[in-house]
């Protein structure tokens, strides 16, 4: 069923209803419209949620469309990708059109080089040169517009480039720019620049921008020719393209490969399936993006739902009497349900209609703060987000939360109906639990206490971290129903809750191996869980709370901190459900403000355990590397040690593993990277004695791997695989098909900017070889007293044509430190949302009890409470609730995050720290912030005149 | 000297275009001690007067004087104060504080009118035995029957000794029997001394007040001393 059939099948009682029952209907709209501005409250409350919602799935839409659009600006009609270097492309696409496949409509040859591009004093470093013949790519495929090639070939001395290249260098057509690959330099002029379309924009590798240089047949060759040593063959590919458009070609990739495969038998050639993997990678980052969203918005969701709790609830209790009546006129206790919750209806349907706008608007707010997250041009992965909505989005969206308010409300509203008429209509207290009460009680406590069980045995067994922290909560309702009898209550419920908070926080200590591939849901489960005992333990402490609360504001003497503490204190429903919303969103606020202060001050530690013992990192166009003793001659430089490298595909070798090579970049080393200090190791077997010892291990076996902790780990979502000591692993040439299999000897350090898997010179020789592996990454160690960042500018002006790409290692992992920061911020941020909720959730039942007390403040007044007091006692009340729930989010966020670090959840590296200055703004900014939305009510309650009061109520 | 005494008391109500004259030009005085009943018919104005004089409500036009000092030309918070050291109430409707025990709520004048927090306690405690409520100190108003309620609210209005009680309507909301046992309460009051102001439109408890003052559209017009 689709989002809006939902709506209306949720709707039909309701409608039905609305045409057959007029009195309902006369009691609903007339109920919803007397207040208006309680009813804007009401709506405003309700409506967060759905935003919250319907802006994770347009963040989703935006990811998915941001990397989809790589289709259209990277490949054109691209379907697929026939790769190799050892038979000409024209042996391979005759051998393509042999198999004659309806399903194909065009092959083209393309060649590409690394090369840097120069013009004036600008330079773009990793530029692209793409050769083709423009005819034939202009006419490739069913939509030549998609090809972004027209015109003729340029002439000798002439190249097209992209609008990026044009950009990045300050050129425009008519310039003259320098295109350096393999040692040479070819000194062109721009003939046109061209948008980044299709084969124009050709780029394999995740990323918005595409510096293309794109030149006619023969190009690539002239320069090759007598290249420099270590400087790696172009790639040289057959283009396919499917029949029909740009996207809908790639559903018959899997046909068309298995048609093609057995034309290439014995060649050394691999298939890219490129189209189908970029929307299959577009649509898995949408995915989890939406996932990563709507999980860490479920907090803020979660607030809004018990927002919608507490509003209905006041809202009943405040029509109690009306209600009474209504049954001891003859209303059955359906049609108080059903007049309640239509009503109820109308104010969901609205709200998720106006929270469905303000998610597009919440979405479209994310999108422009990751924007300049995501987008960093000239950096290896940059991508320009494009802001989408689509209406399924917006709907389901929509649909979410009319589905969720309405929930709410026919819950609360079945529950009100339960109301006795005479208690109703003299506002008595409920009476002691009846026998039959008293048996369900039993029969619940020993369901939940097998079933808490049951999952927890299950959840510890099966490794499922969920069930680990769901069977014990569980468990202990379960026994706290079966022993009320025996045991007195609130020591009772004390203890079991407490013992769910110890055992929350340390369940990833006792079960670690359950814990290990822990998702978003996960945390999300435990915050709900530790808030929820947590409130329960101080709700059901709340009296002595709050007698010492008074004790140390003054004891019985200060009227307006007693007055102000005796409604939450007897309230305690209400009061959770305020207390719950606060320490829910402070608790993931405080959480992430932790973990953005953690990961921030590692700049040192991460430095020092990526750079070893050098102090730059040089990367160079492989197709020109830079001569390892040209860099060691500069000025300035200590020791060179070179990394060769080359894009290897892995699999990883177990029964649970995922199957299926995933693209990694391999590297091997000699002696001088162990000589000068190597990046630090993580993970290393007992035999080995220290980092250099793995290092020296690594040199004397081919069939050894040292990845780092992020080996093969894509996307933004959790890793299905995370590699482990002895794990074997598959190692495969892309084109050759050449494959050895590999054993895990040691996990490097997770090192920003770094995450080769090393293998030994042997591996890499024999599966390679020189053709295709480069030692273009030098580790650079800088002599005494020289500036790291000067030299690596020095060495970047002086390598320009081997497209020299200098950085310290410090820069490096400052670089993505910040971008790390920057995305926790944006979380934070929208974290936030819950804050508003949580505050305007405050100042919505604030405004409420100023009106269901006016009698109160009334008599109070008439007995010589002055209106000064009357404004303090409500900001006493909302000061209290505000406070213990900052305190209980506060406490919990600390608690679990220094444990979280404390058994390595999060890697070894981290070391537990209280950002007390951020915790100060946050905690302090969120009182203040609770105490301005009470101020309005406050006031007006202290406006409340006496006479006036009591006359109204009376 | 009169306790308290009103000149020319002026009083109307906005009600949408139309202005309601509730009360039109009182004069009343009372003497300490005394014991009056106003009566009259529903929307005669009875609440307004009581709400007049004890400074609840704002007046248009007059003073109200009490021990001589004009409670309308008073701040807020002098007015507010002046309630709780010199003056006691009694509703129909009870209007306990649903949130506090009988004892809190009794000690609440006392406390506002600046009354030690023990000696607040102990008056509360000893004017709640006074009522006959020694055995539901710690009861809540909504575990009080409406006539224990009412006791409380008694209580509430004499602990603090105030020099005048205000009362409207105390017996309405309660059964004949209640109500007889809470008017004999407030009878044995009166004659240790208590000054008493109770607005009803019960003939039988009118009667039985000291003073009868008969109140119809806005003004008075009886004044009769009973006994």
């Amino acid at each position: 069923m689709n989002a809006l059939g939902q709506v209306v099948f949720l709707s039909l009682p309701f409608l039905f209803l609305l045409a057959r029952k007029p009195v309902l209907r006369r009691l609903a709209f007339r109920n919803a419209t007397r207040r208006p501005r309680e009813t804007m409250l009401v709506l405003l409350g309700s409506l967060l949620g759905t935003a919250i919602i319907t802006g994770s799935l347009i963040v989703g839409d935006t990811l998915d469309r941001s990397f989809r659009q790589a289709v259209y600006s990277h490949q054109g009609p691209i379907d697929e990708l026939v790769e190799t270097s050892a038979v000409p492309q024209a042996e391979i696409e005759r051998r393509l059109a042999a198999v004659g496949s309806d399903d194909v409509d065009g092959l083209l040859p393309i060649t590409t080089a690394a090369a840097a591009v120069i013009a004036g004093d600008k330079a773009e470093p990793n530029a692209t040169i793409v050769e083709v013949d423009f005819a034939r790519a202009a006419a490739f495929g069913a939509d030549p517009d998609s090809t972004g090639i027209e015109g003729p070939t340029p002439a000798p001395g002439r190249v097209v480039i992209t609008e990026d290249l044009a950009e990045m260098v300050d050129v425009d057509a008519g310039d003259r720019v320098v295109v350096a690959a393999y040692g040479k330099r070819l000194d062109v002029t721009v003939d046109r620049v061209v948008e980044r379309k299709g084969i124009a924009g050709f780029r394999l590798s995740p990323g918005s921008e595409a510096f293309n240089v794109v030149v006619g047949p023969g190009t690539i060759a002239s320069l090759t020719a007598g290249g420099p040593p270590g400087a790696t063959l172009p790639n040289t590919y057959v283009a396919v393209s499917n029949t029909g458009g740009v996207v809908d070609g790639a559903a018959l990739t899997d046909t068309v490969v298995r048609q093609l495969r057995p034309a290439l038998e014995g060649v050394p050639a691999g298939i890219i399936e490129v189209k189908q993997d970029t929307l299959e990678y577009s649509e898995l980052q949408g995915k989890q993006f939406t996932e990563l969203f709507v999980g860490i918005g479920f907090f803020s969701v979660l607030a809004g739902i018990l927002l919608l709790v507490n509003i209905f609830v006041m809202l009943a209790q405040e029509r109690k009497t009306e209600l009474g009546m209504l049954r001891a006129v003859g209303m059955r206790r359906a049609s108080l349900v059903g007049g309640f919750s239509l009503e109820g209806w109308l104010y969901a349907l609205a709200s998720s209609a106006l929270g469905m706008v303000a998610g597009l608007g919440v979405g479209r707010l994310i999108v422009v703060v990751a924007s300049s997250i995501f987008s960093n041009p000239g950096e290896i992965f940059s991508l320009e987000l494009q802001y989408a909505a689509t209406l399924e989005s917006a709907l389901a969206g929509f649909a979410g939360g009319f589905t969720m308010s309405l929930l709410v409300v026919v819950t609360t509203s079945v529950w009100i109906a339960r109301l006795n008429v005479i208690r109703a209509i003299r506002d008595l207290p409920d009476p002691p639990r009846s026998r039959t009460q008293q048996v369900l009680g039993l029969a619940v406590g020993a369901v939940l206490t097998a079933l808490g069980g049951v999952l927890a045995v299950a959840g510890i067994g099966g490794e499922v971290p969920s069930l680990v922290l769901i069977g014990p909560a569980l468990l202990a309702v379960g026994v706290v129903l079966l022993l009320r009898r025996l045991v007195p209550f609130r020591p009772l419920v004390t203890a079991a809750s407490a013992v769910v908070i110890v055992f929350s926080i340390t369940a990833f200590d006792l079960f670690p191996d359950a814990f290990e591939t822990a998702e978003i849901p996960v945390f999300v489960v435990m915050g709900v869980i530790l808030n929820a005992a947590a409130v329960i333990l101080v709700s059901f402490n709340q009296r002595r709370i709050g007698s010492f609360v008074r004790r140390i504001g003054g004891g019985s003497e200060n009227m307006p901190l007693r007055l102000g503490l005796a409604y939450p204190l007897a309230k305690l429903f209400r009061t959770g459900m305020i207390l719950s919303m606060y320490a829910l969103v402070v608790f993931t606020l405080v959480f992430m403000t932790v973990f953005s202060h953690l990961f921030a001050q590692q700049v040192e530690s991460f430095t020092q355990k990526v750079s070893g013992g050098f102090d730059v990192r040089v990367d160079s166009n492989p197709t020109s590397p830079i001569p390892v003793e040209a860099a060691a001659a500069m000025p300035g430089v200590a020791g060179v040690a070179p990394i060769t490298n080359a894009l290897a595909e892995f699999e990883p070798r177990c029964p649970k593993c995922p199957k299926d090579f995933v693209d990694w970049p391999a590297g091997t080393f000699d002696r001088r990277l162990i000589d000068a200090g190597p990046p630090a190791i993580a993970e290393r077997p007992p035999g080995l004695r220290d980092d250099r010892a793995v290092y020296e291990a690594l040199l004397r076996d081919p069939n050894a791997i040292v990845p780092t902790q992020f080996f093969l780990q894509e996307g933004g979502g959790p890793p299905t695989w995370t590699a482990e000591l002895g794990d074997l692993v598959v190692i495969r040439n892309p084109e050759t098909g050449a494959t050895r299999e590999l054993r895990v000897l040691a996990l490097a350090e997770s090192g920003f900017g770094n995450l080769t898997a090393m293998v030994a010179p042997q591996t890499m020789q024999e599966l390679f070889g020189p053709t295709r592996s480069s030692p273009n990454t030098l580790f650079v160690t800088a002599a005494a007293g020289v500036d790291v960042d000067e030299l690596a500018t020095s060495i970047n002006g002086r390598f320009i044509e081997s497209g020299s790409d200098a950085r310290s290692f410090r820069s490096i992992v400052e670089l993505n430190l910040g971008q790390q920061k920057q995305f926790f911020r944006l979380i934070q941020g929208y974290l936030a949302l819950g804050l508003v909720v949580g505050i305007a959730g405050l100042g919505v039942v604030m405004v409420r009890s100023v009106r269901e007390r006016r009698r109160e403040v009334g008599v109070l007044r008439s007995l010589g409470f002055e209106a000064g007091a009357v404004r303090k006692a409500f900001i006493a009340e909302s000061a209290f609730v505000a406070l213990e729930g900052i305190v209980i989010g506060t406490a919990l966020a600390l608690v679990t995050s220094w444990r979280l670090v404390g058994n390595e959840t999060f890697g070894a590296t981290l070391k537990f720290a209280v950002p007390l200055g951020s915790l100060a703004v946050l905690t302090i900014g969120t009182f203040v912030a609770s105490l301005i939305a009470t101020a309005a009510p406050a006031q007006q309650a202290s406006r409340i005149k006496p006479a006036v009061a009591l006359r109204i109520a009376d | 000297m009169p306790l308290l005494e009103a000149v020319r008391v002026h009083k109307s109500y906005k009600t949408g275009a139309d202005a309601v004259d509730a009360l039109k030009g009182i004069d009343l005085a009372i003497e300490p001690g005394e014991f009056v009943s106003v009566m009259g018919p529903s929307g005669s104005g009875k609440t307004t007067l009581l709400n007049c004089l004890s400074g609840l409500d704002g007046i248009d036009e007059g003073k109200v004087l009490l021990d001589g000092e004009s409670i309308h030309e008073m701040t807020d918070a002098k007015r507010t104060r002046h309630r709780a050291e010199s003056m006691g109430f009694i509703f129909q409707a009870f209007n306990l504080i649903p949130v506090f025990t009988a004892t809190e709520n009794v000690e609440l004048p006392l406390l506002l009118a600046g009354k030690p927090a023990k000696a607040a306690r102990a008056a509360a405690i000893e004017t709640l035995g006074r009522v006959g409520l020694g055995h539901r100190l710690d009861h809540r108003p909504t575990e009080l029957s409406g006539g224990e309620q009412q006791r409380v609210t008694i209580a509430r209005a004499l602990a603090g000794r105030p020099r005048i009680v205000w009362a409207d309507e105390p017996t309405g909301n309660l059964d004949s029997e209640t109500a007889a046992s809470v008017m004999s309460l407030l009878a044995e009051l009166h004659t240790e001394g208590l000054t008493l102001v109770l607005v009803t439109h019960d003939q039988e408890i009118g009667a039985s007040a000291q003073r009868r003052i008969v109140v119809r559209d806005g003004v008075v017009v009886d004044d009769e001393r009973l006994r």
